[in-house]
């Protein structure tokens, strides 16, 4: 992968951008303060470590078709072989032991919601691939497969091995690698004295200082619009993250079918169309930015502050399939709505966190 | 049956016929920027509102309205509506800002006071009837910076023109 | 005429303290209005990018298709009166093409499968980066 940068330096700001496509998104680096050649040394390694983790931990086999070299099984994939024809144990790099153990205490802190184990529902689903989307639905597979109730608990972490009680388990990491990139990827530029930088991974924004003498300031995709609902301003160590139902998605009968599964039904969720996330300083605020909008996600209205309060989510904004909003009052505080409809607070609910 | 008419009227349609000139002549001219004229014909509005009241003046600008429509074939268009539009609020701001002491404000205050109206009478029709999503904001700044340069142009002129005639007046 | 002329050198004069105050007053709003309409809103340019690079920055103010090769087609980006949006895209679900036209500066468009992005670019970026 060819990792040119480029610096818009218009008005003479100390501010370096930079842009490469890894995770099969996009990623967009802003250092803020530092010379140009340092800026682009730094932007480039994280890049590279980014790539690296991509090389480790992807599920699916079929990268991008553009890419020269179809990509070599990952680390992830051997697991993933292993736990589909026995229940012996495979040896782990202690990378990925760390990384497994930890998704598997937010599944279960979530009560199953975030759920890495359903590989073979989002396959069934045809969200592994570039061409997303069946044409076909096959309830029969999807109620076998629900049935089979592969699960983060199956698994068995212990002296470097992992097995599966259950061969159903599929792992897909894509819910989390992101976010635990962008964890690493600040604990590096901090460790290399980096003041101000705000690294976004397909979505997922962390920030480091600030702008300038100003915050960072992120904008909040409009679910149904190419523009944004609203902004705020990120400051040091927050992180926000976003799912959405227009982030992959195909139409099928009139219907949308995006790639946010429901584990209990086997089904993508159609009562929500984004739910953002804000999480302030924390050891792992990349990983929880990237894992906890998916549980409120997929729960119902009546049920999205339970699913928040599992992860211990206080900031956090829905927006229904009918285009209500619910945002907690502190979010409330924090965002500046740039769509009219929702400055007039006519289609806002305000809730406790 | 014959219609008696006055020295009075004929002059108002004197300066109503001069005002439709003006107002056809401006409409032949391309402008720059779609809806940005100098709206010369105003001058014609405020001189017969300072030497013959204000219904005169609504006459004048009224039947100018009218007038340079059916002329142009453009009745009941939305040019008409707008036009229309921006002459009513215009009129409507005369007919307050005329009550304001001469000893302070001349035509040039009534001249930008107008033209602002007229730019506030149109939009109001644009945004209500014929495009409301339109992307017409954009526009307003440079309707506005337009209705002070030509307000004040316009103004002047007017100023000129109410000095000669009380010269000639005089003399 | 030449008291005409005469006279328009003593504009200035003309003017009384009410004239004065009118036009001050209307400069403000008029300044007010560029200030609140025409920040944040309407693009100038669109940078787009293929892969890594930026594959070139084009005014807004001009009618014309761009065509790129990207690495699993040809992708065509349209500009016209200040907008510019994907026309025409060789991947499979084009989310790209979906997302219409773009006017606000910050607003960006991107093509995954292909990786061509489009960002609009104006005086003012509303924001430094988009969570989506």
């Amino acid at each position: 992968m060819a990792m040119a940068a480029i610096v818009i330096n218009a008005n003479k700001e100390p501010l370096y951008h930079a842009q490469g496509y890894v995770f099969g998104t996009l990623v967009d680096i802003n250092i803020y303060g530092e010379t140009e050649a340092r800026a682009s040394a730094l932007a480039n390694r994280v890049l590279q470590d980014f790539q690296q983790l991509h090389h480790q931990l992807h599920a699916w086999k079929n990268g991008p078709a553009n890419q020269a070299s179809q990509e070599s099984a990952s680390e992830l994939m051997h697991v993933n072989t292993a736990f589909a024809n026995s229940q012996q144990p495979v040896k782990l790099s202690p990378l990925l032991t760390k990384l497994l153990s930890d998704a598997q205490a937010l599944s279960l802190r979530s009560e199953g919601l975030f759920n890495p184990a359903i590989g073979h529902l989002i396959s069934t689903w045809g969200f592994q691939q570039d061409n997303f989307g069946v044409s076909k639905i096959d309830p029969d597979k999807i109620r076998s497969l629900v049935k089979a109730n592969p699960a983060m608990s199956d698994i068995t972490l212990k002296n470097g091995e992992v097995y599966s009680k259950n061969p159903w388990v599929k792992l897909d990491l894509g819910g989390y690698a992101k976010g635990y990139a962008l964890d690493q990827a600040v604990q590096y530029l901090r460790g290399q004295q980096v003041q101000h930088a705000l690294i976004n991974i397909g979505g997922n924004i962390i920030a480091i200082g600030q702008h300038g003498n100003k915050p960072w300031r992120v904008g909040i995709q409009h679910p149904r619009k190419p523009a944004a609902i609203a902004t705020l301003d990120l400051n040091d160590g927050w992180a926000i993250g976003t799912s959405g139902d227009y982030q992959r998605y195909f139409m099928l009968d009139g219907k949308r079918y995006c790639h946010i599964i429901d584990p209990r039904t086997g089904y993508p969720v159609q009562h929500t169309q984004a739910v953002t996330v804000l999480i302030p300083p924390q050891p792992h605020a990349g990983v929880l930015s990237d894992v906890a909008s998916k549980p409120i996600f997929i729960e119902t209205e009546d049920k999205k502050s339970h699913a928040a309060a599992l992860l211990g989510i206080a900031y956090y904004m829905a927006i229904s399939e009918d285009a209500h909003v619910l945002i907690t009052e502190n979010m409330a505080q924090e965002i500046e709505w740039l769509d009219e409809k929702f400055k007039l607070n006519a289609h806002v609910k305000l809730i406790k966190p | 049956m014959q219609i008696q008419t006055t020295q009075h009227d004929h002059q108002i349609a004197k300066l109503a016929a001069l005002a439709i000139a003006l107002h056809m002549i401006e409409a032949l001219i391309p402008s720059p920027i779609p809806g940005v004229k100098p709206g010369i014909a105003n001058i014609v509005t405020l001189y017969v509102l300072y030497q013959f009241g204000f219904a005169s003046a609504a006459w004048v600008s009224i039947l100018r309205v009218f007038a340079s429509s059916l002329l142009l074939g453009q009745f009941l268009s939305p040019t008409f509506v707008l036009s229309l539009s921006g002459a009513l609020c215009s009129l409507g701001a005369l007919w307050l800002a005329i009550m304001l002491p001469k000893r302070l404000f001349t035509a040039v205050s009534l001249s930008v006071i107008a033209a602002f109206a007229h730019i506030a009478g149109q939009l109001l029709v644009v945004r209500l009837w014929l495009i409301p999503h339109a992307g017409v904001s954009y526009l307003i700044p440079l309707f506005a910076i337009a209705a002070l340069i030509f307000g004040v142009v316009n103004g002047v002129i007017t100023n000129v023109i109410l000095q000669q005639t009380q010269r000639g007046n005089a003399g | 005429m030449s008291n005409l002329l005469n006279r328009s050198g003593a504009i200035y004069r003309q003017l009384r303290a009410g004239d004065w105050l009118i036009i001050i007053f209307s400069l403000a709003i008029t300044l007010l209005l560029f200030q609140t309409l025409w920040t944040n809103e309407h693009a100038s340019k669109v940078q787009v990018r293929l892969g890594d690079t930026v594959y070139g920055t084009y005014s807004l103010n001009q009618n014309r298709d761009i065509v790129i090769e990207g690495g699993i087609g040809t992708s065509v980006i349209s500009i016209a009166q200040g907008k510019v949006r994907f026309s025409k895209s060789p991947c499979h679900n084009q989310y790209c093409v979906h997302q219409g036209w773009l006017v606000r500066a910050g607003q960006a468009a991107i093509c995954l499968p292909n990786q061509i992005s489009l960002e609009l670019i104006g005086e003012n970026k509303p924001y430094d980066s988009l969570n989506y």
